[in-house]
């Protein structure tokens, strides 16, 4: 080849821009469509992101098929408290309508500790404006009952309060007849 | 004193297990419109559904009121649950502090406070003088560094506020880890891609609530659209209460606001 | 979980006011290090580029003549290591197989962005400075070999045998200019890394507009060190004789290099120490906690303050050459790990702090971690055997031109 050495530099600088040139090109060609529809990143991913799909309901969700527990729910002091939170997600248990998954239920010490989560008047830092708590053992103590007595023997867990206060008007009634 | 009646509950099951055994009737139960489909679900932020959703248009708040939380942790399980956040990463999690009265500030976080707080610290010498938790999420910065500092543009804020991952552009190089001065973010094991709090997008925008405000018990965790001026955070956002954001010197302008934090809150 | 207090004394029994007070509490995301070994390896091996880069700078650009011995080799030094400075961020990267997303969409806002171009820019100036360095030479020995040695030879000068004075003085201009716009590239490419922690103002360990010049004078420090080290090492090796004013000239660069790179990296920490800022107690803490060990001792006395007092010695007093040889082996070698050691301070040392500014986590390297300690040794091996064959092609020393 006759080229001279200058030549041959001028061809290395224009090999050097068309390879940045196609560079360029193919990046174009690379890059998502719907990158930079909103600002510098792909917008589908604000969609996909959307299209996740939820696994709690909401206490609602579970109100339909369960109208004995939803009952007793609405009416009591844990209404505000989330089934899923007890028990499990909705994804879980339920799919197209149907009953596909056992969820937990909790038993005997399990309760408990699931109760005392909430209501532990050790931890000190539960308003009384919020909360009620309780002091265990003492809470037990205060019934008179033995200490291995459950939460959920004397409270139902659905509506903390259900049972005493049929106690108590059971009581309240019975002190009036006699 | 045992006054528990195990009667309805028993006949309750009976009942629903004849429902499984096939009974017409049952059937009926069954075939209630409660699918997988979250729009069978009522709707809890108003105005999202059955509208057009303009992204430009909006304005989400959440407020998160630490006099309310009692530190039970629904959150952190609902969070985990509904992402299946794996073990040792967070996307939300609920702070102890302890404030002794030489003015020290012990925090823990067992477990991210997944576990709940069964038992008070008994490492602490002094006498308290005020305990109280915190939980913690992303904060929807409106100048977010994290989105600043991603190589890719794989974290974004979208045109409605939410500072969101994009996972199939994420690199997982954790620059933005190292951006965010709430730490709430983390290389999910898994995916090897970063993920964080997201205000539950997803569920937002199905008209529902973030999963963990929905668990709340005791409402201490509070979104809404700014843009309703019936929706509850525009009332404690418009109100007089005094509300903080976290690390303020960061100039990162949360969306996510603190009432009731104390200064030693970070 | 971290509830008990903590082991240093730095907990603030001193402070009443001061709401920063420790309780070792560390963010529960906080307690793993995202960026461990590799990211100390990436700012030591981009800044033994820059240092290499400096010397052939000094010869090529400014004329420094008693460099010519190392001028060449540090060329190629630079490019077996810049060839490999990529490894470690590949092997850091959660998603190596979608790191060409950085080229494709690389944010306008970040510092890590720029990262691919940068980096193909300068690799692509090393590469043509060395092949019109290498031009005489390599036109010599196409003559001399054969089979693909000699095809790639004909390739790298342009199958062109021109070697005309006209010609030769146009390869000096050329690279002259590649030289001179090599110099604030390799800058950049070093103290932008540099920045990337400067620029996190969550970390207030990192967040410092002193970092990227810490970072580029010490990456000079390491640069220098290096070459001085394998100079020395690869001269003894082969029995070569040790041009005396070369290294001479390099231990006194290394010196005002060094003295630049330790006083910012003081500067750093006393500014740190006299504010007094919010984070300042965190920062103490950390230097005199888990840091204790890797920074005062390690960095500063045993990898500052002795090599300073020896390049002292050494540019002040006369020395036998043989015993100067000695001493600069000794002095670089130092430098080579204090680096290091600089780096990993900054690098893991800072991310040990919570960002709850209450507490420190730990770090445990890992043998066997795509990130791990065998890892690295590996990545470190590689440039030598880079070097290597480099070394087939393109002879480093004048002596062995085989012309
Ligand atoms: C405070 C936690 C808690 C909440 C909130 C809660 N549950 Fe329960 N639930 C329990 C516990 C504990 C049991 C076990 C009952 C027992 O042993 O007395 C149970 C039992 C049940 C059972 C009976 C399971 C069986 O096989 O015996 C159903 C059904 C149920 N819950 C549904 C619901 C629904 C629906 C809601 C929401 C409306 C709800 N639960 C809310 C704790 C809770
Ligand atoms: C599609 C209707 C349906 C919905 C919606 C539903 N359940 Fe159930 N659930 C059932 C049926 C059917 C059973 C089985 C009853 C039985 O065995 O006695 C059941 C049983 C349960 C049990 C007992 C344990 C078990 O799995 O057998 C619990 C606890 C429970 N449901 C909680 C919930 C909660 C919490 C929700 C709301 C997230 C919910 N369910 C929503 C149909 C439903
Ligand atoms: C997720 C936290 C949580 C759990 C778990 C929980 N509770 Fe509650 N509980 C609450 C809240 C919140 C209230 C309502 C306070 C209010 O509205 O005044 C409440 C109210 C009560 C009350 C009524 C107190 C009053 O105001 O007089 C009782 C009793 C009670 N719970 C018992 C229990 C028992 C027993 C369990 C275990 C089955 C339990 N709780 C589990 C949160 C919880
Ligand atoms: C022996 C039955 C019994 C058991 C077991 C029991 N409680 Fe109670 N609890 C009561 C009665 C009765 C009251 C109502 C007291 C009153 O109104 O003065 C009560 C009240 C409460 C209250 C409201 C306190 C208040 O200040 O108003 C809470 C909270 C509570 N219980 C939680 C628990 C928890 C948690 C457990 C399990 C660890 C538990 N209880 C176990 C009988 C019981």
């Amino acid at each position: 080849m006759g080229l001279s050495y200058k030549v041959r530099l001028i061809l290395v600088c224009i090999g050097i821009f068309v390879m940045v040139v196609l560079g360029f090109f193919f990046k174009t060609l690379l890059i998502p469509d719907s990158f930079g529809v909103y600002g510098p990143f792909r917008a589908d991913a604000i969609d996909e992101i959307v299209e996740i799909p939820i696994r709690h309901g909401t206490n609602d969700s579970c109100f339909k098929c369960h109208p004995y527990e939803a009952k007793i729910h609405k009416a009591g002091l844990h209404k505000t408290i989330s089934c899923e939170f007890c028990h499990g997600t909705y994804a879980d248990h339920v799919a197209d309508g149907k009953k596909t998954g056992v969820l937990p239920v909790k038993t005997g010490e399990q309760i408990t500790t699931l109760c005392l989560r909430c209501h532990n008047t050790e931890i000190k830092a539960r308003s009384e404006k919020v909360i009620k708590t309780v002091a265990m053992p003492d809470h037990l103590r205060d019934q008179h009952v033995k200490l291995s007595h459950n939460c959920s023997q004397c409270h139902n867990v659905h509506a903390p309060l259900k049972y005493i206060n049929r106690a108590k008007q059971i009581t309240g009634l019975m002190e009036k007849g006699q | 004193m045992k006054i528990k009646d195990p009667s309805p509950d028993m006949k309750k099951r009976s009942f629903l297990k004849n429902v499984l055994n096939g009974t017409v009737a049952g059937c009926l139960y069954l075939v209630y419109p409660m699918g997988a489909d979250s729009f069978e679900i009522p709707e809890q932020i108003p105005g999202i559904r059955n509208k057009p959703y303009d992204i430009y248009d909006q304005e989400f708040a959440f407020v998160v009121d630490i006099t309310r939380c009692i530190g039970c942790g629904s959150c952190c399980v609902a969070d985990k649950r509904e992402f299946n956040v794996p073990d040792g990463n967070y996307r939300t999690w609920v702070e102890r502090y302890v404030k002794g009265f030489s003015d020290r500030i012990y925090v823990d976080c067992p477990n991210g406070g997944l576990d709940g707080y069964q038992s008070p610290r008994t490492d602490i010498k002094e006498k308290i003088r005020d305990t109280f938790f915190v939980p913690k999420l992303c904060n929807m910065c409106r100048e977010a560094p994290c989105v600043q500092v991603c190589p890719v543009g794989a974290t974004f804020t979208s045109p409605d506020g939410f500072v969101l991952v994009d996972d199939k552009r994420c690199v997982g190089c954790a620059y933005c880890i190292q951006a965010c001065p709430y730490s709430a973010r983390f290389i999910n094991p898994e995916t090897r891609v970063v993920e964080k709090c997201t205000w539950c997008y997803n569920r937002v925008r199905k008209g529902l609530l973030p999963a963990c405000v929905q668990v709340c018990p005791t409402g201490a965790r509070k979104f809404g659209s700014l843009k309703d001026e019936n929706s509850e955070v525009y009332k404690i956002l418009k109100g007089p209460g005094v509300l903080t954001v976290l690390k303020k010197e960061m100039g990162t302008w949360p969306a996510l606001y603190y009432k009731g934090a104390r200064r030693e809150v970070v | 979980m971290n509830t008990a207090t903590v082991s240093a004394a730095m907990v603030s029994d001193s402070i009443g006011s001061a709401t920063m007070l420790i309780s070792n509490y560390v963010f529960p995301n906080d307690l793993h290090v995202h960026w461990s070994m590799m990211i100390v390896l990436y700012p030591y091996i981009t800044g033994l580029v820059d240092g290499a880069f400096i010397i052939a700078a000094l010869y090529y650009l400014f004329d420094v003549k008693s460099l010519a011995p190392v001028a060449r080799f540090s060329l190629l030094f630079a490019l077996a290591f810049l060839c490999c400075a990529t490894i470690p961020l590949l092997l850091h990267l959660g998603r190596p197989e979608r790191n060409f997303n950085m080229l494709l969409t690389p944010s306008p806002s970040s510092a890590m962005a720029g990262f691919g171009y940068i980096y193909a820019v300068s690799m692509g100036v090393l590469v043509f400075i060395i092949f019109f360095v290498y031009r005489p030479v390599l036109v010599a020995l196409r003559k001399s070999s054969r089979g693909w040695l000699k095809v790639l030879y004909r390739v790298i000068t342009l199958d062109s045998i021109d070697l005309s004075d006209d010609a030769l003085k146009l390869d000096a201009k050329i690279i002259r200019f590649l030289v001179a716009i090599g110099i604030p590239i390799a800058a950049v490419l070093h103290g932008y890394v540099g920045f990337i922690f400067g620029g996190v103002k969550a970390n207030p360990t990192w967040s410092s507009p002193l970092m990227p010049v810490i970072f580029l004078f010490s990456a000079c420090v390491s640069g220098i060190s290096a070459i001085v080290f394998a100079y020395i090492v690869i001269a003894k090796v082969k029995s070569r004789p040790i041009d005396h004013e070369c290294i001479v000239t390099m231990i006194n660069t290394l010196t005002g290099f060094f003295i630049l790179a330790f006083s910012f990296e003081m500067l750093e920490v006393f500014s740190h120490s006299y504010l007094k800022t919010g984070y300042h107690h965190m920062v103490e803490g950390l230097l005199n906690g888990p840091l204790a060990k890797s920074f005062w001792f390690w960095q500063v006395k045993i990898g500052s303050v002795l090599p300073l007092l020896l390049l002292g010695i050494m540019v002040l007093f006369k020395i036998r050459s043989s015993l100067y040889t000695f001493l600069a082996a000794g002095v670089s070698g130092i430098l080579l790990i204090q680096v290091f050691i600089m780096r990993w301070n900054v690098v893991i040392g800072g991310q040990l702090m919570s960002k709850s500014a209450r507490g420190y986590t730990q770090f445990h390297p890992q043998w066997f971690d795509k990130e791990g300690i065998i890892a690295v040794i590996i990545v470190m091996a590689i440039p030598f055997v880079i070097l290597f064959f480099l070394g087939k092609i393109f002879p480093f020393w004048d002596k062995d031109n085989g012309v």
